[in-house]
């Protein structure tokens, strides 16, 4: 989910979705673990990608969201956000200090 | 030699594994893996002060070129699978999947015991017409069985001549049913949790941004 959200916005290729997992929300995804799973989102149809020439002076390849892969992370963040409403339920006793 | 032409020295033989590694994955994916791979490589070193240091660094966080092309493997294989009905292909890959953690060890628990279930109904069945008076459901003291039992002389047999038709229909269930289920299991897999447990250099999947400091 935290990958076919970090390219909700943009096309980025491997490195800048790292990047970008990293810095938005802290979540450190090794590199032997992203490329296996994005040719894995690749071949369900989530995403597609392209060879694009780049100043680095080596091409890199772009990731972007197709529209099965939009309707997917929606889904998951639907999802998402519903699991973590009711937790915030289940904590906020916790949180607040509260004593039975 | 430079440290720095020795760091370039260490990508290729890196690459050059990885390639080997990759022998199972059609060539133009193998070719295209590399290419993103080596992509990556240059990308995380090429900004850094120490490039030899960079560049082992992004070895070590890629795994080695086994690890890195078992995943891919491994990926592969759950999405192809995930779209099969081939109950062979379904439990291999569960068995691979199995060594990667707990939801894969259950799914390929429930490919065993659903798989050996539709195995035995179907040798039930076609055992059934040369030992008609002994095969059978059967119940008794020590509860259903399904086969040839110990006592049968203790039991009593339900089916009768339904029982060929009855568990044929069992078997082809519960083969049927295995197999969806684990395809819905392969689907609903969190998509990015699929790391080996027992590979600590590479797993990583979530980690304190402090624990990793990826790039300098």
């Amino acid at each position: 989910m935290a990958i076919l959200a970090s390219l909700w916005q943009s096309r980025l290729y491997g490195l800048e979705i790292l990047r970008a997992l990293s810095e938005k929300s802290q979540l450190e995804v090794a590199e032997g673990t992203l490329y296996p799973i994005l040719s894995r989102l690749k071949a369900e149809g989530l995403l597609d990608s392209e060879w694009v020439e780049a100043e680095a002076g080596h091409p890199r390849k772009y990731y972007w969201l197709t529209s099965r892969g939009r309707r997917r992370a929606r889904e998951m963040a639907g999802a998402w956000n519903e699991f973590a409403d009711k937790l915030s339920v289940l904590v906020e006793p916790v949180v607040g200090g509260e004593e039975r | 030699m430079t440290r720095s032409a020795m760091a370039d020295a260490r990508i290729e033989s890196y690459l050059n594994h990885l390639q080997s590694a990759l022998r199972g994955v059609a060539p133009e994916y193998r070719e295209d893996i590399l290419r993103e791979i080596r992509a990556h490589i240059m990308d995380s070193a090429e900004h850094s002060p120490d490039h030899a240091g960079a560049v082992d660094r992004v070895l070590r966080l890629l795994g080695t070129p086994e690890e890195l092309a078992a995943r891919y493997s491994a990926e592969c294989q759950l999405e192809r699978a995930s779209r099969s009905f081939s109950p062979w292909l379904i439990l291999r890959t569960c068995w691979n999947w199995a060594k990667l953690g707990i939801k894969g060890a259950l799914a390929f628990f429930v490919a065993v015991f659903g798989y050996g279930l539709a195995l035995g109904f179907t040798g039930a069945v076609l055992i059934k017409p040369f030992m008609p008076s002994k095969v059978g459901m059967w119940i008794g003291p020590e509860g259903l069985n399904i086969g040839v039992p110990a006592h049968p002389e203790q039991m009593h047999e339900l089916l009768g001549n339904y029982f060929v038709p009855v568990i044929a229909v069992a078997a082809f269930l519960s083969a049927i049913g295995t197999t969806h289920l684990l395809r819905w299991m392969m689907r609903k897999r969190a998509p990015g949790l699929a790391v080996p447990s027992d590979t600590p250099t590479v797993v990583a999947q979530i980690q304190p941004r402090e624990a990793m400091n990826l790039r300098g």
